[in-house]
């Protein structure tokens, strides 16, 4: 059974994919207020996913989730760097690095800057 | 139809047990033995039920008709058929547990008055009317249920990865049985304090000051989002020959596992969904319970229903998976019990139907989602677009909220997200993490004031 990781496109992210090929796989949820790209992940490399963290889970969309930032942030670097979709075994290759930046979350995040 | 009123306690009267007056506080205390009210843990020392908790809800009237630690036969009564020995419905063993050699150490007997001490301070006194030895697994057990014993809703056995069967196998293998009284009434801090409504006043401001006839519980344990909302909106709509007055939210405030919203944000995040107008506060209140969630999905419901009519609310809404953790039960377990009923739970009807059960009405719910064809936050049994349907995710969420994106209005309100950013600041984490979790057990929700107890 095929996963899903959903990387979310604010305006900085989506620049940098603007005019690549991975443009045109953008998603608009939510009535077009919000973008994501959909990356699928085959149910071996989700369990492997799901065995490096240990709060991460299936939910009920068959999606990914509460998994660390910098997996986030990893998967969506490996997007621009290969402007491609089929990047989730170089975000396996990066894990034990995502897993030593996801030990630092765990004491801290920076808040955003809102009013 | 007639139409409806708030509810009757359950069990008829409301229980309050709690003495503000000094004098009688300490004469009532003077000369107890001490006890020291510690927490259940895992065995690695990480805490998972305080019950201070559950001496606060039972002694202000959330859990009536229920007085203090169950006495053998409640026990027997509620894990056979959930019912007292009174013959009210009641789902969940309430008990103090203690192991031997505190009995011991304490010299406890039945006959015994205790002062049961909380942060070093005297809190509660309690006249011990039992000791007895239970079989924690056993207890654990027997309070969710089996595949085998519960065939209509129970999917899994339930194992260490579950924290309700956890609390209960926890425990010590001793109960100390007898009614309680809070003697030190302690002080919720900020922002609880706020929120703090128990039953007897909860019910006064539904009819006095809210002058709601009817009213809609509402159960949360996290953040709301735009499918939440739309949930209480649209299920107070039943009623009687209107939309129910009222809704309640009632968060259940206790135990926190990591990645859990703070309590402070989840309680900030539903007053939001008033403050800016989303639900007019004429029509929406948040309010909360201590007690650390078992997560027992049909069982756990029954205990919403008893505290929510305490509270003096008409109805209950119970959605799929209600309370529920990993696949033990059945997605509608809940539902199925308030609909039909289960009979291996003690239930041939459902918990409204049989004899001293409960007066509040379900309202079972499904789901809402976002529906890109419809343009707006849709019900599942009435959108045709099921395939285009766009589901809310809490977990989808989260990961927004930890990357900083601030979600579209339409997923969550500005407002709500802000309560989110405001705590983040205080914890330096939007979620519960380490450092949050020693925080609050070590202080708890409360603060007691220093109390010289004369000896006898």
């Amino acid at each position: 059974m095929v996963h899903y990781i959903g990387v979310i496109l604010d305006e900085s992210r989506y620049e940098q994919i603007k005019g690549t090929p991975i443009e045109e796989k953008v998603q608009s949820i939510f009535g077009g207020t919000l973008k994501m790209l959909v990356v699928e992940v085959p149910e071996d490399k989700s369990e492997q996913i799901l065995k490096a963290f240990d709060r991460a889970r299936i939910d009920s969309r068959g999606f990914i989730e509460d998994v660390p930032v910098a997996f986030r942030r990893a998967v969506f670097e490996e997007i621009v760097k290969n402007k491609s979709l089929d990047i989730i075994d170089k975000v396996l290759e990066r894990l034990p690095e995502i897993q030593e930046l996801a030990k630092k979350e765990d004491e801290y995040i920076p808040p955003p800057e809102i009013e | 139809m007639a139409k409806l009123n708030i509810p009757p306690p359950h069990g008829g009267e409301l229980v309050y047990r709690v003495i503000g007056k000094k004098d009688y506080a300490e004469s009532m205390a003077a000369g107890a033995i001490e006890f020291d009210l510690k927490p259940t843990t895992l065995p690695d020392g990480t805490p998972i039920r305080h019950v201070y908790r559950e001496i606060m809800s039972v002694c202000y009237g959330f859990f009536s008709p229920v007085e203090g630690s169950m006495t053998s036969t409640d026990l027997e009564g509620v894990l056979k058929e959930r019912r007292l020995e009174s013959g009210w419905v009641f789902p969940y063993p309430i008990l103090l547990d203690a192991s031997e050699e505190d009995i011991k150490a304490a010299d406890i007997k039945e006959g015994d008055r205790l002062l049961l001490k909380l942060k070093g301070e005297p809190f509660a006194v309690m006249d011990v009317e039992e000791i007895y030895k239970i079989n924690p697994e056993e207890v654990a057990v027997r309070t969710f249920g089996t595949p085998e014993d519960n065939p209509e809703v129970v999917r899994e056995p339930f194992n260490e990865k579950h924290p309700g069967y956890m609390i209960y196998k926890m425990m010590n293998d001793h109960v100390i049985a007898g009614k309680w009284t809070i003697v030190n009434p302690p002080k919720f801090r900020e922002p609880y304090d706020r929120f703090w409504l128990p039953p007897a006043e909860c019910r006064t401001v539904i009819k006095y000051v809210k002058k709601w006839r009817t009213c809609i519980a509402h159960q949360t344990r996290n953040v709301p989002h735009t499918g939440h909302e739309a949930l209480m909106k649209n299920a107070a709509y039943t009623g009687d020959i209107e939309p129910c007055h009222g809704i309640l939210v009632n968060a259940i405030i206790g135990a926190k596992r990591r990645g859990d919203y703070p309590n402070e944000a989840i309680l900030e995040g539903h007053e939001a969904v008033n403050k800016y107008g989303y639900i007019k506060p004429s029509r929406h209140m948040v309010t909360f319970t201590l007690w650390d969630m078992r997560y027992g999905n049909p069982i756990e419901s029954l205990l919403h229903g008893v505290i929510r009519q305490n509270m003096g609310c008409t109805h209950h809404m119970f959605g799929r998976d209600h309370a529920a953790v990993g696949e033990y039960y059945d997605k509608y377990a809940t539902q199925i019990l308030w609909s039909e009923g289960i009979p291996s739970f003690g239930f041939e009807a459902p918990p409204n139907e049989v004899e001293k059960g409960l007066k509040i009405i379900p309202q079972n719910m499904a789901e809402f989602w976002y529906c890109p064809v419809c343009g707006e936050i849709a019900y599942s049994e009435s959108c045709g677009h099921v395939d285009k349907k766009q589901k809310f995710s809490g977990s989808f969420l989260r990961g927004m909220v930890a990357e900083g994106v601030m979600p579209p209005k339409v997923v969550m309100r500005p407002e709500v997200y802000k309560a989110i950013v405001k705590w983040w600041k205080v914890f330096n984490y939007p979620f519960v993490n380490k450092k949050y979790l020693e925080n609050l057990n070590a202080n708890l929700e409360v603060d007691l004031a220093p109390m010289e107890i004369p000896k006898a």
